[in-house]
């Protein structure tokens, strides 16, 4: 098992498996708490248009994902805050409308494009250099801007309508995490794929609430079991001949429940 | 001579699409009173509170807290402390007992700073007040109700307030602690703090406070609590004949007959 860790391709996999375990689980802290987890499926969703974009255009596709998932993210936003509809059915339209239009880049391309189907599902083969840098600095930004806002970020999640009353901007927080979810998902779709993303996000987290009362210690478990999950995953998937996304996303899902059955929350 | 005005609505209304909340409010909260708003389920109680903390803007009328619109308060945020109804909380949220306290602080404190001694030591006197300080290392998910009630106490006094505003503050609370509550507001009051309280515990309310508002959609009555709790105003409003009887500190209030 060992000589596989000498593949440049693996050591890249694993890179991008730690970064995107770790800030998927961290943001997933947040999404969990706050009860976003449709939201960020239905940015995941988005995603796909974006990569289709770039596809279509010529670009590296994790690019016009970005552009894409934070327009999706800002517009589920503003449509749910201006109250007209319920937050989760603004997801539900953006989910679907932003798929299609993915479907519609697609047909106007020349000809099937593999590579796609990478980005659905994810892939380790599919990590290159340049993705590598670009999760690198997308991921670093995240845990930058959250480790910056940290405590609106917590205060906002817990009781947005006490933040806004003590003079916490709490409406610019809250777009500044939905911004953070689309970052979060561009930046690991590579890896675990447009599909699955959501599970690596909310998984974790979810696993660590189950765990502890504590906020930090939910913080710093949700990275471990994430970073844990990744690594894992990416490592099984190899001699087991899996896909890896699918592979992290289960190992995840194991781990999910064996907390459960040991919280202490349970009463 | 007269308290200057800390709160002050002119013919506010509020609808919610709709739906007339409330309706031409006009009221007045001197500097240094101790006010109960009292009225029926639904009657628009917790809407005047957000207005008045620049929550809900009224479709009509005027509003001044600290002689400012409530939107435009900035800095005199911090003068007023909020203490909202419990029920809006998820209480299974993992976080202790000090750093929800600390969190009233988080506006002050301002983006991009983290916390100083001064706020810490402010957060452990307001845990000192309420007299809570022994629980500050409890996540919020093991807490009575009535220990909860105090944390969100806390967190509103951590910020040192002049106003204080409370939201149906003894909902799910037993007794015992429904009166060393209201105990605990009266030494605020005691010590200078205005104080405004929705509440729908007609009777223990009235013995504390030294005004009533009734509201009912519309501002029903307003006065001394013995004015206003003997008025055909009140009766009215709770639809039905309803009596108060003067029973040690606490009137009750009892109800005759349905209509």
């Amino acid at each position: 098992m060992t000589e596989i860790l000498g593949y440049a391709f693996m050591q890249r996999a694993l890179c991008a498996g730690v970064l995107i375990g770790a800030v998927c689980a961290m943001i997933g802290v947040y999404v969990v708490l706050k009860g976003l987890s449709f939201i960020g499926a239905g940015i995941a969703h988005a995603s796909f248009g974006g990569v289709a974009l770039g596809f279509l255009v010529g670009v590296n596709p994790v690019l016009t994902a970005v552009v894409f998932c934070l327009a999706t993210a800002w517009g589920i936003g503003l449509v749910a805050r201006k109250g007209q509809v319920k937050e989760d059915t603004a997801v539900g339209v953006f989910f679907a409308s932003t798929m299609a239009l993915g479907i519609l880049f697609i047909g106007l391309m020349q000809g099937y494009n593999v590579d796609l189907f990478g980005y659905l599902f994810g892939s380790i083969l599919a990590v290159t250099e340049q993705d590598l840098w670009i999760t690198l600095g997308l991921g670093m930004g995240v845990l930058i801007v959250v480790g910056l806002f940290f405590k609106e970020l917590v205060f906002v999640t817990f009781d947005p309508e006490m933040a806004e009353v003590t003079g916490v901007p709490a409406g610019k927080v809250y777009f500044l995490l939905i911004s953070l979810i689309a970052l979060t998902v561009v930046l690991s779709i590579k890896v675990v794929g447009i599909v699955l993303v959501s599970a690596l996000i909310v998984t974790p987290a979810a696993a660590a609430y189950q765990l502890t009362e504590d906020f930090q210690w939910m913080m710093v478990l949700a990275v471990l079991i994430g970073v844990g999950s990744a690594v894992g995953g990416l490592l099984l998937s190899y001699p087991l001949n899996t896909a890896s996304g699918a592979t992290i996303v289960l190992l995840a899902t194991s781990i999910f429940f064996i907390a459960g059955m040991v919280s202490p929350r349970r009463r | 001579m007269e308290n200057p005005t800390i709160v002050q609505l002119d013919h506010v209304s509020v609808t919610y699409q709709d739906l007339v909340v409330l309706e031409d409010v006009s009221l007045k909260v001197p500097c240094g009173s101790f006010l109960a708003i009292i009225g029926p389920n639904g009657a628009g109680k917790t809407t005047l509170l957000k207005v008045i903390l620049g929550l809900v803007r009224p479709v009509s009328g005027e509003v001044r807290v600290f002689d400012k619109t409530p939107w435009e308060l900035n800095g005199d945020r911090r003068r007023i402390g909020y203490v909202p109804q419990v029920m809006f909380v998820d209480l299974n949220f993992p976080v202790r007992v000090g750093e929800v306290v600390l969190m009233g602080r988080y506006g002050r404190i301002g983006l991009l700073r983290q916390p100083t001694a001064t706020d810490h030591a402010a957060a452990l006197r307001a845990l000192e007040c309420v007299g809570i300080t022994d629980l500050a290392d409890r996540p919020i998910a093991r807490l009575s109700g009535g220990q909860r009630q105090r944390v969100f106490l806390a967190r509103a006094l951590a910020n040192e307030p002049e106003l204080l505003l409370l939201d149906e503050p003894t909902t799910g609370v037993d007794v015992t602690s429904t009166e060393s509550l209201y105990e605990l507001l009266h030494g605020l009051h005691e010590a200078g703090i205005t104080i405004l309280v929705v509440s729908h515990d007609v009777g223990v309310v009235a013995s504390y406070v030294d005004g009533v508002a009734c509201v009912n959609r519309r501002l029903v009555a307003h006065g001394r609590p013995d004015e206003v709790l003997g008025s055909a105003e009140l009766a009215q409003m709770y639809g039905c004949d309803a009596m108060f009887f003067h029973h040690g500190r606490a009137p009750h209030l009892v109800v005759e007959r349905e209509r």
